[in-house]
């Protein structure tokens, strides 16, 4: 049904909702350009402690692969440490088995709850919302919103090691940094997708946070005790570091990436549904 | 619990009978245990502009946020543009401005930037209407939403509810936080409004901006619509408290006699009373006396509420 009316200038105005893709299109944008700031401030600074790794790993490579010869068993596998004796090993020991995954995940959570969450709490989705903007497209917009953003912070960290290992000599093969970088997207998207089904039954920011951020948590201390602990090992299953397990060390596994963004992008439909049916406050 | 079928007998035209603008039956929403509206069910004309009238907390927001799909029926239903407001939501929105009680966006974002986002989610490319309603609400759309007092925000949420030339416009306590001038600019423009046509369905504590603007109101209270009447029959209805003043004493009974006084009491050359539509008959009598000061008031809203309408509706 198309409704115009008789605008005071005289032109006639459209009344009809937009196509969801326009809306989407209009608050991915918008939402990127609210964190503008976040390549230079989450990927500056990761970029900037991944390059120093790259770049000082020439002038201690044959030190670092003493010390780690004689680090107990239990703990080079606990925190996958194999032989440090490439600089894809160093890294993902120092950065990629656990500092850029859980802030890169911790970033994607907070995309999705100020985009939700936190604007509901402050009275900006009853304005949002009064708009022909449905709430799956809010969703689906804030999940492409920490998808791009996420991804591009990737970007700025990758090529700050890159050319750090450019110019220390320090041999960074690419294409295991790309896929390192992948495979963090993907898991974030996993904790993404999560927060955005918590935003589902949840209203307040923090508890949608806390649920995220507890469960990222959790899944990593099952991980680390499942490689340790033979108890815990029949239970790595359910946390998503299994799958995300070292492809900077050990290279990607296409499939289980592709899970876990997957996996993300379902839950975030879920959570779309959950929304759709509860008040907004 | 009252049902009032106001304006059911909708104009029928040639064309078939003319669909109201928002249609409420039964309109429920319960919070767990607290109440929000109970059974409200009333139906808005197209052209007019309807004033929703209750004391804070009575449950005008609750169902202005329901009309918007923001809240979900407990049951009842409500139509809009004859559209099902919950399945029909975007459609509806789509042809509808909302100003919120307290408007708030990102507070990061200029004015500017809100009126050009909610023009990109509307899919208006002409912001000349915005534009002029800046200019006239005095609206600074430069400054960050965090940088602007409360009366400030709340011009930059006119703009954004109007820009778009909307069929009906939805307002909560629009001009709480406007400074009078501005109240009056507002005014003229919901007039305007329903000159084009639109409808306006305006919430409001406040009786006197109903009076001057509202074809009709909907009064709400506890939850449950009261009464539904004709804005000139509730001014007609509606009373003034009068205090005057003499030099010397007077006859109490010149005054208690007069049609529509009532509560008449004297203390020394002072007499207080109400009165309900003969000022005329009151300011005559009183010059016949020497005045050293006369006070006339509106009654509050709430008491106006607890004459008319009790604590259990309508009397």
């Amino acid at each position: 049904m198309t409704t115009r009316v008789e605008a005071a200038a005289g032109a006639r105005r459209d009344l009809t909702p937009q196509p969801a893709l326009s809306v989407f299109g209009t608050l991915v944008r918008r939402g990127m350009r609210d964190r503008r700031r976040a390549p230079l401030s989450w990927g500056g600074s990761l970029g900037a402690m991944s390059a120093l790794i790259v770049a000082i790993w020439p002038s201690i490579e044959g030190s670092i692969s003493k010390a780690v010869r004689s680090y107990p068993r239990g703990l080079k596998e606990a925190f996958g440490i194999g032989e440090l004796n490439n600089v894809a090993a160093y890294l993902d020991a120092e950065m990629f088995s656990l500092i850029v995954p859980l802030a890169l995940s911790f970033f994607a959570v907070r995309v999705i709850t100020s985009a939700i969450a936190s604007a509901e709490e402050a009275g900006h989705l009853d304005t949002l919302l009064a708009a022909p903007v449905s709430r799956r497209v809010l969703v689906a917009s804030a999940l492409a919103t920490a998808a791009a953003m996420s991804a591009v912070i990737l970007a700025v960290l990758g090529t700050a090691s890159w050319i750090a290992g450019a110019i220390a000599g320090s041999g960074l093969p690419l294409g295991r940094l790309v896929a390192a970088l992948v495979g963090v997207w993907a898991l974030a998207m996993l904790f993404a997708g999560l927060a955005a089904l918590a935003t589902g039954p949840l209203r307040r920011p923090a508890a949608v946070t806390a649920v995220a951020t507890g469960t990222l948590i959790a899944m990593y201390v099952i991980d680390l005790l499942g490689k340790i602990a033979r108890d815990v090992e029949p239970v790595r299953w359910a946390s998503a570091f299994r799958y995300y397990d070292s492809p900077l060390a050990d290279g990607l596994d296409p499939l289980a990436a592709a899970g876990l963004a997957l996996t993300g992008v379902g839950l975030a439909a879920v959570g779309a549904l959950l929304l759709e049916r509860r008040d907004i406050r | 619990m009252f049902e009032l079928e106001v304006g059911s007998d909708a104009r029928d035209t040639v064309s078939g009978p003319v669909t109201p603008v928002i249609e409420t039956a039964e309109l429920t929403k319960t919070y767990g245990e607290s109440r929000g509206i109970d059974g409200v069910s009333m139906t808005v004309e197209a052209g007019e502009v309807f004033g929703f009238l209750g004391p804070n907390g009575a449950g005008k927001t609750t169902t202005i946020r329901t009309l918007l799909d923001l809240l979900h029926p407990t049951s009842g239903s409500a139509r809009v543009f004859g559209l099902d407001s919950r399945r029909d939501t975007l459609r509806i929105r789509a042809r509808t401005g909302n100003l919120p009680g307290d408007f708030a966006y990102d507070a990061r974002l200029t004015g500017r930037e809100v009126i050009d986002l909610f023009a990109r989610l509307r899919g208006i490319s002409d912001l000349g209407r915005a534009r002029d309603l800046a200019e006239r609400f005095e609206a600074d759309l430069d400054r960050p939403l965090a940088e602007l007092s409360r009366g400030n925000r709340q011009k930059v949420g006119l703009v954004q509810a109007m820009f778009h030339e909307p069929e009906l416009l939805i307002l909560d306590e629009p001009t709480s936080g406007l400074d009078p001038l501005m109240q009056e600019e507002f005014l003229k423009v919901v007039r305007e409004a329903r000159e084009r046509g639109g409808t306006v369905f305006l919430s409001s504590h406040d009786l006197d901006e109903v009076e001057r603007v509202c074809d009709r109101v909907g009064i709400i209270r506890h939850g449950r619509l009261v009464d539904v009447e004709e804005v000139a029959d509730l001014t007609e209805r509606a009373y003034r408290h009068v205090t005057l003043e003499f030099s010397g004493p007077v006859d109490a009974a010149e005054f208690a006699a007069i049609a529509g006084v009532t509560e008449l009491e004297r203390s020394g050359n002072r007499i207080a009373f109400k009165a309900q539509s003969n000022l005329d008959a009151v300011i005559k009598a009183a010059a016949r006396h020497e005045l050293v000061d006369i006070e006339l008031t509106h009654p509050s809203l709430e008491e106006i509420f607890l004459t008319f309408y009790g604590e259990h509706g309508p009397r």
